[in-house]
């Protein structure tokens, strides 16, 4: 299955490149330049995986992972970084991001986060449905 | 063990690891783009290796990539030695308007971040000051940060330096009357070091929005 994938980091030039790497991978990408352009993204769009630079200007990456969380639970979250430590990992992980990985990220590995990220949101996803059922079928009282 | 605060010391360690840290974030990316692109071509190599035919307008896009980014990288080297040899010589007749370019090019990452345009105006001819260059840098390195942490994002910070009669002044240009008053009692107990270690003097004003420091050779 094709996975969607929102990819935001400030560098251009790097988004220009996994972009193109990762679409010859089967993915289907969308790129966004800010924290802010990722959030229109989300409210519009439903993405497997947001791979996420921690350091950009403005609004920085574990905000932006927080406020992408408040919008929609579900929503797997890879954090990029230039210094991986465990301290920041900790804090991402609390903050619920799905993994984190430092730059420059192995395509590959990269690659097998991003489609653990969408196992795990379609066992979110059906956990979520199965929940709704329950409901509908609890309050409805037929 | 309590030899009591080494103000100037700490500042300028502090100044270092901070300095240094955003430098090696900035070649981190330059890397990061250089190693992908590198990727790129492999992938494009595969699949010529699969039959499909070789692309040479597309090749010459990526290595024109990698080209401009190894420029780049070579760049923040050269500013990274730069700043390396301003600890050469604790005393030194320096150029002020030289003094303003590095702290501007140690400085864009950190502008960038807090969404500020930093420009430099250097004076129209070199402004010679004797002092200790490396803890000018630190303490100028602190007006900026201070200036960039009050102004707001959007805005345009001014480093201009001003040639004196006998020494010269770099003033921070900009800054509104809540971003000086945020300052709070600026400078500090690590700034008065700095500013005594380097024979300068701090001055905010709040009518033309800007924060001066001025040497003296005298």
């Amino acid at each position: 299955m094709t996975e969607k994938i929102l990819l935001v980091d400030d560098e251009k030039d790097f988004l220009t490149v996994m972009s193109e790497r990762m679409t010859a991978r089967g993915m289907q990408v969308t790129t966004a330049d800010s924290a802010e352009a990722a959030l229109q993204e989300v409210e519009g769009g439903s993405y497997d995986a947001i791979v996420l630079d921690l350091k950009m200007p403005g609004m920085d990456g574990l905000e932006t992972l927080k406020a992408i969380k408040a919008r929609n639970p579900t929503l797997q979250v890879i954090l990029l970084t230039g210094h991986a430590t465990l301290e920041k990992g900790i804090e991402a992980m609390k903050l619920g991001a799905m993994d984190f990985v430092e730059k420059p990220a192995d395509l590959n590995l990269l690659t097998e986060k991003i489609r653990s990220a969408q196992a795990r949101k379609m066992v979110l996803v059906a956990k979520q449905t199965e929940q709704k059922l329950k409901n509908i079928l609890t309050t409805k009282g037929w | 063990m309590n030899a009591g605060p080494n103000r100037v010391g700490q500042s300028g360690l502090t100044y270092f690891g901070r300095t240094t840290a955003s430098i090696s974030h900035e070649l981190k990316n330059a890397l990061a783009i250089i190693k992908e692109n590198a990727g790129l071509l492999d992938d494009y190599l595969l699949m010529a290796d699969k039959g499909m035919p070789l692309d040479a307008a597309r090749f010459r896009t990526v290595t024109g990539r990698i080209a401009d980014q190894i420029t780049r990288a070579d760049g923040i080297i050269k500013n990274l030695n730069r700043f390396a040899h301003s600890v050469d010589e604790p005393i030194k007749a320096i150029d002020l308007n030289e003094t303003a370019g590095l702290l501007d090019v140690l400085s864009q990452r950190e502008a960038a971040m807090r969404q500020v345009t930093l420009q430099v105006c250097p004076a129209g001819a070199a402004t010679p000051v004797t002092t200790a260059p490396y803890l000018l840098l630190t303490l100028l390195g602190r007006c900026l940060s201070l200036c960039l942490q009050h102004m707001g994002s959007g805005k345009t910070l001014t480093v201009k330096v001003t040639k004196g009669p006998d020494g010269g002044r770099i003033e921070f240009e900009g800054l509104d009357a809540a971003a000086l008053a945020a300052a709070g009692d600026f400078p500090g107990e690590n700034e008065s070091a700095l500013l005594n270690a380097v024979g300068a003097e701090c001055h905010l004003d709040g009518t033309h929005g800007c924060m001066s420091i001025t040497l003296s050779n005298r």
